[in-house]
């Protein structure tokens, strides 16, 4: 793997004019990665999901190089046809299409090759990867006291015959004060055995609200990942919701940086997997100062032979009094090969403080089904119900009732 | 209606029924009672499908190989049963849940199955002559429910679904008086000429407002007794003890 990354690497640098520092930054990324590599099992973080396994095991040898120069056919994507929205169309890690068409001008500023990439945590070696091989910066810039009119789709999607390949996608966000987004994730995969590694940033200002709704529906042979680094403000609202279904191997990533007061996350999500699929979600909610709230809420139904990971963290440093801190996951487990791991961490230095963790698993009630089946309902329309029923109180925590209907068809629950 | 031969059931090698047998014809009523552990709730499950039990002998309803049934195909042509204990189903709502299941059981039917106002109209109906709480209808299925509202939603359930032999198990235990009157009042509103009901109860209590039409006595998985409605009251006197 190491040959073919510096090949690539330097096939990448060679295709654009990159100044010094951008290159600079490429470059220290790039070395990280390398003495890194993919994460494994040895990092407590991935001990449920080796990655460096998961890649060999699905796809093989990778290659890294992507070439951005290329134009893409976007009119192939199938888009969401029962909500108005705002989009932004992805192939391949670079972004193909972008358009505001139900905004005012000059409320979004979307920076494009310009600018520089200025976040310098270490956070692991995929961020390495992506600051490594993505394409060029982009950064979206809400404008303060601005409320989208409709959500933003982001589609994620490759090209026919991209196989094999990692694609790195960044975006950086900024929701100036009071300003609002809602911004909805959505895959549409058109070829197998990739890997795809999406890195979003979010600065939140005062007041502002970020509402992230991750969608993996379809059933595709991709393994993927997904990191979102929230900094919050004061009185700033975070929700995130995963619906984490289709793909081989998906792990999302939620980390929030509570920095202002009344500032609150919420993480909220849903593991529907079948056959073999793996999926994780892993929070890192970080309570940073006093009066700050954060909730999540993980329902899985495991089928077949599928894994679910939660490792949701909730930490408080020692100013950060008055938190307010829950967590809660339930797991229906509807074979016995399939398999639900969660581990909830606290780790509280403050002494005023208000968390609680809980987890659950088990299998489908037969008593429920064998009531609902007296009913007239065969077994596959009883398990569907009592399904639905359990995922329900997830789904209705979504706050916008546009996407809670969305998704409530994605999943085919009816009312 | 049902005919009952020789039921003898076990569970876990341990046996419950034995050569039970019982005929119910359309328009009857018959009520049986027994001390507990007799085999009553054994008697109601086994009725309407429930797994779980190794059974021999034969149970026809209207000439069919009920054990060739599954529990929704039993539902389709007829069989209902009223639950001692129902279920809390969170996330399903309650409106939602009697309109799949109305609908299930006529499209077996081949009946039309009805839309949303209709049903709206036929379960708003039901509830008010049930003094059923409407709000409750809007809430998820026996969530939060006292127990006699749990056994009030049954028995709204039974005349939404309106089945040819009706099995009450134990549905009037836990009731205060008021809501005894009103679940009886509910059970006597669907008592037609081809409607049958199979209660099974601890107390005369119950047959005081629904009147059977036989009696019968449960001991250790045999009917020991039958008879008319003056069988409840001496038992009332007597006892399970006593009786013989």
């Amino acid at each position: 793997m190491e040959e073919q990354l510096k090949i690539d690497f330097e096939k990448k640098l060679k295709d654009f004019s990159y100044s010094e520092q951008e290159k600079k930054f490429k470059q220290t990324n790039f070395k990280e990665f390398l003495k890194q590599g993919f994460p494994n099992r040895k990092l407590e973080n991935w001990k449920f999901s080796d990655l460096n396994q998961i890649i060999k095991s699905n796809i093989g040898e990778l290659t890294f190089y992507n070439d951005y120069k290329k134009e893409n056919q976007i009119d192939k994507i199938e888009l969401i046809n029962d909500l108005e929205h705002n989009k932004l169309i992805i192939i391949d890690g670079k972004i193909e299409k972008i358009d505001f068409k139900f905004e005012e001008k000059d409320k979004i500023e979307v920076l494009v090759e310009q600018g520089e990439e200025t976040i310098k945590e270490n956070i692991n070696s995929l961020i390495n990867l992506n600051n490594a091989f993505s394409n060029k910066f982009c950064k979206v810039i809400i404008k303060k006291n601005y409320s989208l009119i409709k959500p933003l789709v982001i589609y994620h999607s490759t090209n026919k015959n991209t196989q094999s390949k990692n694609t790195n996608l960044r975006i950086d966000f900024k929701l100036e004060e009071n300003a609002c987004l809602r911004l909805i994730d959505i895959f549409k995969d058109n070829s197998e055995k990739n890997f795809l590694n999406i890195y979003y940033n979010f600065e939140l200002d005062k007041s502002s609200i970020l509402k992230n709704y991750k969608i993996d529906k379809s059933m595709n042979n991709n393994v993927k990942y997904s990191y979102n680094n929230v900094k919050q403000q004061a009185n700033s609202i975070s929700e995130t919701f995963i619906l984490s279904s289709g793909s081989k191997f998906l792990k999302n990533e939620i980390n929030c940086d509570l920095q202002g007061q009344h500032s609150s996350a919420f993480v909220n999500g849903i593991f529907d997997l079948d056959e073999e699929n793996h999926h994780e979600i892993k929070s890192n909610i970080n309570h940073l100062v006093e009066n700050t709230k954060s909730y999540q809420l993980v329902k899985s139904v495991l089928e077949k032979k599928s894994k679910a990971v939660y490792q949701g963290k909730i930490f408080v440093s020692s100013e950060a009094q008055k938190t307010d801190g829950y967590q809660l996951s339930n797991a229906i487990l509807l074979s016995e090969n399939s398999e639900f791991n969660a581990k909830p961490e606290l780790e509280i230095y403050a002494d005023d403080v208000k968390c609680s963790h809980g987890s659950s698993s088990g299998s489908l009630d037969e008593n429920s089904i064998f009531y609902l089946m007296s009913r007239g309902l065969n077994y596959k329309e009883a398990k569907k119900l009592l399904i639905n029923g359990f995922l329900l109180d997830v789904i209705e925590k979504i706050t916008d009732e546009e996407i809670k209907n969305l998704i409530k068809n994605l999943l085919g629950i009816k009312e | 209606m049902l005919k009952i031969n020789n039921l003898s059931a076990k569970i876990d090698n341990k046996s419950i029924l034995q050569d039970f047998k019982l005929e119910i014809n359309p328009g009857e009523v018959h009520a049986i009672m027994g001390p507990n552990g007799s085999g009553k709730s054994t008697l109601s499950n086994i009725l309407s499908g429930k797994k779980g039990y190794d059974v021999t002998g034969e149970v026809l309803f209207e000439n069919n190989d009920l054990f060739s049934l599954e529990t929704e195909e039993r539902a389709h042509k007829g069989i209902f049963l009223a639950f001692q204990y129902p279920l809390e189903i969170p996330g399903v709502n309650t409106n939602v849940f009697l309109k799949t299941s109305l609908n299930a059981i006529k499209k077996a039917r081949g009946e039309k199955e009805l839309d949303a106002i209709q049903f709206l109209k036929l379960v708003k109906e039901k509830a008010k002559e049930l003094k059923f709480d409407e709000e409750k209808l809007g809430r998820q299925l026996n969530v939060g429910f006292s127990g006699g509202e749990k056994k009030k939603n049954e028995i709204l359930q039974m005349s939404i679904l309106n089945p040819k032999l009706s099995i009450l198990d134990e549905t009037d235990s836990g009731l205060d008086i008021d809501a005894l009157k009103t679940v009886a009042d509910g059970v006597n509103a669907l008592r037609k000429k081809n409607n049958s009901f199979l209660i099974i109860t601890h107390y005369q209590r119950l047959l005081e407002y629904i009147k059977p039409d036989f009696v019968h006595v449960l001991m250790n998985g045999k009917i020991i007794k039958s008879g008319g409605p003056e069988l409840a009251l001496e038992l009332e006197k007597k006892g399970y003890e006593n009786i013989n």
